[in-house]
């Protein structure tokens, strides 16, 4: 598959007064494949709107490559391709939603009233499409947002915090109109550092911090290492040791003893041991690693650069 | 073409639904309407002075109206973050820059044509004038003032390409006194016997590349009828030409930053 | 991968510059000051002019000036002659076509800073001629402003009258001017003695009156028909009469009115009576009233001035602040019963008469050009019918002949210092003789008249 977005060391720096030159995107390599839903995350100020606007043409990059459908970035034709959500947008407020949709349409030459209404239903705005932005919720602002961005009916959209600041239904809105676009086959680069959102609906993900990459691949790949805790009463402390499995910790509770083992391993094996000498299994709970560990753990890392 | 057009035409709806511009205009034509009660203040022919105050309302009026429209054009739409939904389509910066220009254009044409129509009928009612020469005679004042807006406007959409609000204000407003008051004082080194040959040359420099906006008061005929005017087409035409040619240059220039800007 | 500069818009943007530039030095700059300066004319340009920092005002000059000028006119009425000049000044740099103004300007400045005895301060003529003049290079095309500045030599100067011609011609040449105003230029010419042309210009006048009342018979075009027809009456018989037709045909004088020319016998005592004030005494032998002697005391070294005047047209820029240390005072002596006497208080007005100099000059002069017609039907328009055994002089005026003499004093006699405490300071011309005219009656008087037309029976 082709890529969508392609990165090689591409880097934005700012000279501060004092701190001399701040590398705000730091010798980035990106990788995005077309018809994915890739999330791009990190805490705020990481780098991550710097980097979209990169991609856009709106800024320029201090050094390295980017490339976006195959074009290098800033060329206008790549701009009829893809659509940009930027994060908590504003737009002129003494517009109806329709009359919103006619500009943002007019200015790729689309005059077509029938797509307008379309779009407006598909985010479930076309009851509200003659009031004025200034009159909507921040939902239906976010909704319209995105109508305005399939306009074009985009290869590639680049969403910006599309579900910040929304509440949990308008959330649920947003998500399932975000997964429809892969349904169609678009390619979508979420940004976001709100983790369970991009859990949810992305294939891969990037996380940045500080303008450098800590980790990126496909979301399952990236949660692997999982573990198993299992907690029993009336058991020698010896029969789980006789186990003798890899990175695994034995704990004594008031309420018997709580064995923690990788997921990798079997544990009908050791409930079938505990059994077998009476003991009693209370509970066996599966601890999943959940990306917001994966995002601790990356984002804390020592030694990233600065 | 269209985009540039789309955005001139937003840009004019955003104006004219502006509590500031619209508060300014309804001050400019509640003075107009009342101008006619000012007659008693002169000790001269009330038509002088009626001419004299409603033009000096329209210039003033339609002076701060170019500042206000234009100084927080770019800034504004950067702040909003409007400015990336339209830069992110097939737009190019330089389309976006002449489509708010445009747009300051034609809702200074729109409020500046307000004011005039008022200042028209104004003078119709106080004069029972049954000569129209008369009030054509009079609108070319505001004709000539609306150049003079178009290039003030381009002087503030130029600065506010990489100039904070109220920096631009000052300087704007600055731009147009130094831009007004300078012909004269040109003039006067000019014709002083006294003036050193490098004060005349930087002067003479000045005068050439400076926007001129003393070209386009031309309401002291207006006002003082007696006076004879010469080759007035020719002069509007040169002033016009002039206009045009000197927001071409501030629009390049304005492009030219832009395209650099980082928003 | 910063955007590249494209060439061709460079290119675009020399090209605009210069086409720019040269369309504003080529064609828009001249057009620009023929036409819409505000500040027109050569005035104000040897420095940077407060017109140019009003211009800041804009289209509200207008309304400024007016407002200002009704306040002018609260303190006219007060009598704040003050106070209303600097308004004045105001008014007519931020409206410049304001001609009321300018001519109510002309008018305070020229004419009402006056000392205690209401003799006003020539020093402040020359402002008001600048004040006309820069009027005049603001409104070039009403003819108002030229006629106010003529007048201003015709009647305020009352001398030099080739200047009030000069003004009055090129208020002629405005189309605006009243018809009855033109005919003031045939009085000037009078008094310039170029009768001829006085002459011409009432035929001139009248012909188009008579054209006026043709094509409308209202009253005004009726009355102005009727003065110039009285004007041109009195002219003609006046120019025979006074002998100028004889003279022009080359005739001798003999029989006319002018011939043979009369003995004024001036002369004259100032006694300084008390510190700053003089008392001014002396004869003049002409019976019928009207006459006026100049008397101007004033510093020997007065820049400009001489024969019993100033340089009027010394300035272009109007100046509110006369020299304070120069003193010029000028007083009409006024004849009757061939004497004229006159205490002359300077004492109330120190800044008017600072009296800082060392040496001070009396002249007294007498022009018959500005004498009532019945005087100047005996000594003619120049001077041709009077004579003055001491006195008579052609040099201080050309062409004419006028009476002239000077006297000197001292600033301690005018200040009574030094050795003058006590002593009254005296200064007469040689033929001065005490006079016993308090003894004589008003009736021995007339008997020793000589008469005005032959000049014998007197004495």
């Amino acid at each position: 598959m082709a890529a969508a977005i392609e990165t090689k060391q591409l880097t934005k720096s700012y000279k501060a007064r004092q701190a001399g030159t701040i590398n705000v995107v730091d010798h980035l390599d990106l990788h995005v494949e077309e018809g994915e839903i890739f999330g791009f995350l990190g805490p705020n100020g990481a780098g991550k709107t710097t980097t979209i606007k990169m991609l856009l043409g709106i800024i320029y990059p201090t050094s390295g490559e980017g490339y976006v459908l195959g074009k290098e970035i800033g060329d206008m034709d790549v701009h009829r391709l893809i659509s940009y959500l930027p994060e908590r947008p504003y737009y002129y407020e003494h517009m109806t939603g329709l009359e919103l949709l006619k500009f943002y349409g007019s200015l790729f030459g689309i005059t077509d009233k029938e797509k307008f209404v379309q779009l407006l239903e598909k985010v479930n705005l076309h009851r509200d499409m003659t009031k004025p932005i200034s009159n909507y919720s921040k939902g239906m602002q976010q909704r319209v947002g995105l109508a305005q961005s399939l306009l074009n009916d985009p290869k590639l959209l680049f969403l910006d915090e599309p579900t910040g600041g929304l509440d949990p239904i308008a959330h649920r809105e947003i998500r399932d109109l975000i997964l429809s676009f892969r349904d169609e086959g678009r390619t979508v680069f979420i940004s976001s550092h709100e983790l369970s959102e991009v859990e949810l609906i992305c294939d891969r993900v990037a996380i940045i911090n500080r303008g450098v990459i800590a980790a990126q691949g496909k979301l399952t790949e990236l949660l692997k290492g999982g573990r198993i805790e299992i907690t029993a009463e009336d058991v020698p402390a010896s029969l789980l040791s006789d186990f003798n499995i890899v990175d695994a910790n034995i704990r004594t509770l008031p309420s018997g003893l709580l064995l923690d083992m990788p997921e990798e391993n079997d544990p009908n094996s050791v409930i079938d041991a505990i059994r077998a000498h009476k003991g009693r299994v209370i509970s066996v709970v599966p601890r999943r690693k959940r990306l917001e560990d994966l995002f601790v753990e990356t984002v804390s890392t020592p030694g990233v650069k600065s | 073409m269209r985009p540039i057009l789309s955005i001139a035409a937003t840009t004019v709806g955003e104006a004219i639904r502006r509590r500031v511009l619209l508060v300014i205009l309804l001050i400019g034509v509640l003075f107009i309407v009342v101008a006619p009660g000012l007659g008693i203040l002169s000790a001269r022919s009330e038509t002088t002075v009626l001419r004299a105050f409603m033009l000096g309302v329209i210039q003033g009026v339609s002076m701060i109206i170019a500042v206000i429209l234009t100084v927080y054009m770019i800034p504004n739409e950067i702040e909003r973050r409007t400015i990336y939904t339209i830069l992110s389509k097939p737009v190019q910066r330089w389309q976006f820059l002449v489509g708010k220009y445009l747009g300051a254009v034609l809702s200074l044409l729109l409020m500046m044509s307000m004011m005039s129509a008022v200042m028209g009928v104004m003078f119709f009612l106080q004069q029972q004038s049954k000569n129209p020469g008369e009030i054509a005679d009079l609108l070319k004042g505001p004709a000539m003032y609306f150049i003079q807006m178009c290039l003030l406007a381009a002087v503030g959409i130029f600065f506010s390409t990489f100039l904070p609000p109220l920096v631009n204000f000052f300087l704007s407003i600055g731009v147009f006194l130094v831009g007004t008051f300078f012909n004269p004082l040109f003039q006067t080194l000019q014709e002083n016997k006294n003036t050193a040959p490098m004060v005349k040359l930087i002067a003479q420099g000045v005068n050439t590349f400076l926007p001129n906006f003393a070209n386009y008061n031309v309401q002291n005929p207006i006002i003082n009828p007696t006076q004879q005017i010469q080759n007035e087409g020719r002069y509007f035409l040169g002033v016009t030409v002039y206009g045009v040619v000197y927001i071409s240059i501030l629009l390049i220039i304005g492009i030219l930053i832009f395209d650099r800007r980082e928003v | 991968m910063k955007q590249k500069t494209s060439p061709k818009l460079l290119i675009a943007l020399i090209l605009g510059f210069i086409v720019q530039g040269a369309l504003q030095r080529a064609v828009i700059f001249d057009l620009w000051t023929k036409n819409y300066n505000p500040g027109k004319g050569k005035l104000l340009s040897n420095a940077m002019s407060p017109d140019q920092i009003l211009a800041v005002l804009g289209g509200f000059r207008e309304i400024t000036a007016g407002i200002l000028w009704v306040k002018a006119d609260s303190f006219f009425d007060q009598g704040n002659y003050d106070a209303i000049l600097p308004l004045i000044r105001l008014v007519t740099m931020l409206d410049p076509n304001e001609i009321d103004v300018y001519a109510t300007g002309m008018w305070h400045i020229g004419y009402n800073f006056t000392d205690e005895e209401q003799r006003s301060d020539r020093r402040y003529i020359p402002s008001a001629l600048a004040l006309g003049k820069e009027g005049t290079l603001h409104n070039p095309d009403t003819y108002e402003l030229f006629f106010e500045e003529g007048w201003m030599w015709y009647h305020k100067i009352d001398d030099d009258y080739d200047n009030a011609v000069k003004w009055f011609l090129k208020a002629q040449e405005r189309p605006d001017m009243l018809p009855a105003r033109k005919n003031l230029l045939g009085m000037a010419y009078q008094r310039t003695g170029e009768i001829n042309k006085s002459i011409d210009t009432y035929y001139r006048l009248y012909d188009q009156s008579l054209k006026q009342f043709a094509n409308e018979a209202a009253f005004s075009n009726h009355q102005n028909r009727d003065t110039l027809e009285g004007n041109l009456d009195n002219m003609l018989v006046r120019a025979v009469q006074r002998g100028y037709v004889a003279e022009k045909d080359g005739r001798p004088l003999n029989g006319y009115d002018v011939y043979p020319p009369f003995d004024v016998g001036f002369s004259v005592k100032a006694t300084v009576v008390e510190p700053r004030v003089i008392r001014f005494e002396g004869t003049w032998n002409v019976l019928p009233v009207g006459t006026r002697i100049r008397a101007v005391l004033r510093d020997k070294d007065f820049p400009g001035a001489h024969g019993a005047e100033l340089e009027w047209d010394a300035r272009d820029s109007v100046n509110l602040d006369p020299p304070k240390d120069q003193t010029f005072m000028q007083e009409q002596l006024f004849v009757k019963n061939r004497r004229f006497n006159k205490k002359v208080d300077m004492s109330k007005d120190p800044t008017m008469y600072p009296f800082t100099k060392d040496k001070y000059v009396l002249e007294f002069y007498y022009n018959p050009r500005s004498a009532p017609p019945h005087i100047q039907d005996k000594f003619g328009w120049s001077g041709q019918g009077m004579t003055d055994k001491n006195f008579i002089n052609t040099d201080v005026r050309k062409n004419q002949r006028v009476v002239y003499a000077t006297l000197e004093l001292t600033k301690d006699q005018i200040l009574r210092y030094g050795e003058w405490v006590d002593k009254t300071p005296i200064a007469k011309t040689a033929n001065y003789h005490e006079s016993n005219s308090d003894s004589g009656s008003n009736d021995d008087v007339i008997l020793k008249v000589p008469s005005l037309r032959s000049g014998v029976g007197g004495k």
